[in-house]
């Protein structure tokens, strides 16, 4: 009974914020090295993403400092539009507050990622995210922010007009972590980062130690994809309370055509008259049942087409190819990709490149690089649905009759993403992916497969030409020595009309 | 070619071959097929020949290049033995060609190259210095001039050691002199061969005694070609009874597959002497019962053509019907000498 007791006493709600301090190693601050690549990940995230609104090449600057042995300061700069000054607060200091509810696939989710860091600054550091930013609207201004954990709300420390060079924004964070540790995670994230965005260039600057410049592959800045409406297929109970709270008085067939894509008002109809529900009611008359109804049947439905694939951004072929090819230099590469499909109405793709290359490790089954969204993925690598699928398969089966350096970058892009965690490193097990992501990956294989036959014949080839032109000069050695004649100088010429070899395979 | 000596015959090779790279040709050479289809028996020269069938071995050719190589290298290496008057054995040489960066895979391998080398020039490994690695003996009232440098000219008396004199390159090469001996005696085991030596039996026959030591070597049946027809010796065998020590006799009479290539090596008129089934048989000699081998090396000769005429197939049937095996020593079971005092002066009468 006492532990009833003190649970009972001890029932109260928390606020988002505290929960997720509470729960941080969830959204990716557990540990002091996670915590730094998880803070300099959401920055970038929200900087590439500023950028491509503004259809600009991303500049984006990066600067660690140690500024005691466990305290860091990270600053990250873009070139971005800037933001909205009225939303500054709020977007860096109220966890769950954020731009990004549209449908269409953005790297960042929604306003959890940069405020989990901006907090974990905050209780570890017991210092103030500073926001410097600068829009069309006029000169810069400089935020000082806190969060108030319990209540969820921005504490302004301080705010002031300051100018910056171009519009953009600066966001500097003092945290505890182990820069030591962290150092290798975030510049492999960084130059990954430019695998799916390759027209961005990333500077890194360790404290002044060391510079690293990655990125500016393509000078192409990719189409921002077109936002969407919810597919009905998509909307459970919160999206549909969210979409009834911006507008309560539409009638019930009016708000389905208003609020949802591949739903016509002949579609709605048919809908309607199919769940039984008067058309012309208003929505906020519907009961709670009613609209668990609606929930429930929307995305049973089967009436409606599929979800529109245009506000999604996949690499591309071209672009991915050039990417892999200015980081790995592979030796033999390919492209595929998967039709556009849905997991629950939510449009996904699938693409991915098969590369193989020296500068790949020599392994029994491909090294997998992960990207969602156009971000890569680094950690929880065995609970992710891609890797499982990797691991599946029989690569005996693909080519790989003993180890090769080959790798497979495969990218899932969704206006949803259905991570494990929080912490977004892994994607979950739907079945639709799954399908997706295997015939994916097997139709890469099979191209490894041929060129992993064509490779073995060149090695082949290469070594018979070898052996052959030892033998070959035993006898221009021997049959002179034989007739007491001086040696021919070289038989190279003779042994190469024989044969064909390729030696880039 | 084998009008010229084993030197230029060599020479000739090495010329062929840095003429067509000189020109830019991947060079060929020509050999004589060695395939069973293109072995027959001669019947004239009482031997098995090659007949015309030949094969090409090219070296720009995948499959041939290796056996070319290795072709190019092994008469390299006997051009050198020949002149720095060295002779090998066939398991030196095929250690020896590791040194020059040439691979054999086993000595089979070199082995069959060494035969190619035969078939190329027409003449026996032994004309190039290469031996094989047992060695026969000889023993006997015959004097032979020595041709190898060093001793060239010196005289060789076989009766002056009582162990025989190991027949190699020098003996092979040696030149006949004089003889009074009336028959060439060879036996197959090393026993025998001392009995003869140690009764005075050779003196008691007027035989030159060889020890044949299973299938001789080529150096060997060339010898007593040699003795044989400077002399006009008859050439009597002598060997176990079994079809094995019978085929012995017969390989030195008409020769063998293995050698096709090679001529003079044969003795036509050589007689076997026994052990003959009927023997056996006639003198109860000790004996056991045949193994399955045996019998299944019985069927073969059967078939071969070596064995066509009416002696050989009534010793075969002999074998078949008795179907037990005596070694030369069973004589022994009468005695030492039996051998030499009554069963030898039977058979050669």
């Amino acid at each position: 009974m006492t532990v009833l007791n003190q649970s009972v006493e001890g029932f109260r709600s928390i606020s988002p914020a505290e929960f997720f301090y509470r729960n941080r190693q969830m959204a990716g601050f557990g540990n002091p090295t996670q915590s730094v690549y998880s803070a300099v990940r959401e920055l970038v995230e929200n900087s590439l993403d500023a950028c491509e609104d503004a259809q600009r090449i991303p500049q984006i600057r990066i600067a660690i400092d140690n500024q005691s042995s466990d305290i860091l300061s990270i600053k990250v700069a873009d070139n971005g539009s800037g933001l909205p000054y009225q939303h500054v607060p709020e977007a860096f200091g109220r966890v769950l507050y954020g731009s990004k509810y549209d449908q269409k696939q953005k790297r960042g989710t929604f306003g959890l990622g940069v405020t989990m860091a901006v907090l974990y600054g905050q209780i570890t550091t017991d210092s103030s995210v500073v926001v410097h930013t600068q829009n069309s609207s006029g000169p810069g201004r400089v935020y000082s922010l806190l969060i108030d954990v319990e209540e969820n709300m921005p504490i302004i420390e301080s705010e002031r007009e300051q100018v910056r060079s171009d519009d953009g924004t600066t966001v500097t964070i003092k945290l505890r972590g182990d820069l030591k540790r962290a150092r290798e995670r975030v510049v492999e994230y960084i130059r990954l980062t430019t695998i799916a965005s390759p027209h961005a260039v990333i500077e890194l600057d360790f404290g002044g130690s060391e510079m690293i410049k990655v990125g500016g592959w393509s000078k192409r800045v990719p189409e921002v994809p077109i936002p969407s409406k919810p597919h009905p297929r998509s909307a459970d109970l919160e999206i549909l309370r969210r979409l009834i709270t911006k507008s309560p008085s539409k009638k019930l067939h009016d708000f389905l055509v208003d609020s949802f894509q591949q739903v016509g008002s002949r579609t709605a109809s048919r809908f309607l008259k199919f769940l039984g529900l008067d058309s012309s009611a208003r929505i906020e008359s519907l009961s709670r049942a009613d609209i668990s109804r609606l929930s429930t049947s929307l995305q049973r439905f089967d009436g409606f087409g599929r979800p529109d694939s245009r506000c999604l951004s996949p690499v591309g072929e071209e672009a991915f190819l050039l990417s892999v090819r200015s980081l790995f230099s592979p030796s033999w590469i390919l492209y595929s990709k998967q039709k556009p499909s849905e997991w629950q109405g939510n449009p996904f793709f699938a693409e991915g490149v098969i590369a193989l290359g020296s500068k790949f490790p020599n392994v029994d089954t491909p090294t997998l690089y992960r990207f969602t969204n156009k971000v890569p993925l680094l950690y929880d690598a065995n609970d992710d649905v891609m890797t499982k699928i990797m691991r599946r398969l029989n690569w005996k089966r693909y080519g790989f009759s003993g180890p090769l350096p080959v790798a497979l970058f495969m990218h899932f892009g969704s206006t949803k993403v259905p991570y494990r965690a929080a912490g977004k490193q892994s994607l979950a097990h739907m079945i639709e992916i799954e399908t997706a992501v295997t015939g994916l990956i097997r139709t890469l294989g099979r191209a490894l497969r041929k060129q992993a036959g064509r490779r073995d014949q060149s090695r082949r080839d290469a070594r018979k030409m070898r052996e052959f032109s030892e033998m070959f000069n035993i006898i221009a050695k021997y049959g002179p020595a034989l007739a007491e004649a001086e040696p021919p100088s070289s038989t190279a010429h003779m042994v190469k009309t024989l044969f064909e070899v390729n030696t880039d395979v | 070619m084998s009008e010229h000596g084993p030197v230029d015959t060599l020479k000739a090779i090495g010329k062929r071959i840095t003429e067509a790279i000189g020109e830019g040709r991947f060079p060929v050479v020509d050999l004589p097929n060695r395939a069973t289809d293109n072995i027959e028996f001669d019947s004239k020269l009482n031997q098995f020949v090659l007949g015309s069938s030949r094969v090409k071995r090219d070296s720009s050719n995948l499959k041939h290049i290796r056996s070319f190589a290795q072709l190019t290298w092994v008469a390299y290496f006997a051009k050198q033995l020949l002149e720095s008057d060295r002779t090998s054995s066939l398991r030196d040489l095929y250690y020896s060609s590791e040194a020059f960066g040439v691979r054999f895979n086993d000595q089979a391998e070199s082995d069959r190259i060494i035969t190619d080398l035969e078939c190329l020039t027409g003449q026996p490994r032994e004309a190039f210095g290469i031996f094989p690695e047992e060695r026969s003996s000889i023993f006997g009232s015959v004097k032979l001039n020595y041709t190898v440098p060093g001793y060239e000219g010196r005289e060789v008396d076989l009766t002056l050691s009582p162990d025989g004199f190991p027949i190699g390159r020098a003996l092979m090469t040696a030149e006949p002199v004089e003889t009074d001996a009336e028959m060439i005696l060879a036996v197959e085991s090393g026993g025998m061969f001392s009995r003869l030596i140690e009764t005075k039996a050779w003196k008691r026959y007027q035989a030159i005694l060889v020890q044949l030591g299973g299938q001789p070597p080529r150096s060997t049946r060339a010898l007593m070609r040699r003795l044989h027809e400077a002399f006009g010796l008859p050439v009597f065998l002598f060997t176990d009874g079994d079809p094995w020590g019978m085929h012995i006799a017969q390989v030195v009479k008409s020769g063998s597959a293995n050698a096709a290539h090679i001529l003079g090596l044969t003795i036509p008129s050589a007689n076997w002497i026994g052990v003959t089934p009927e023997d056996i048989r006639e003198y109860s000699l000790p004996s056991e019962p045949m193994a399955s081998a045996d019998l299944k090396r019985l069927d073969e000769l059967a078939r071969d053509i070596r064995y066509e005429g009416p002696d050989w197939q009534n010793h075969i049937a002999e074998f078949r019907s008795l179907s037990r095996k005596a070694e030369q020593q069973a004589f022994s079971r009468y005695g030492m000498d039996f051998v030499v005092d009554t069963y030898l002066p039977d058979k050669l009468e």
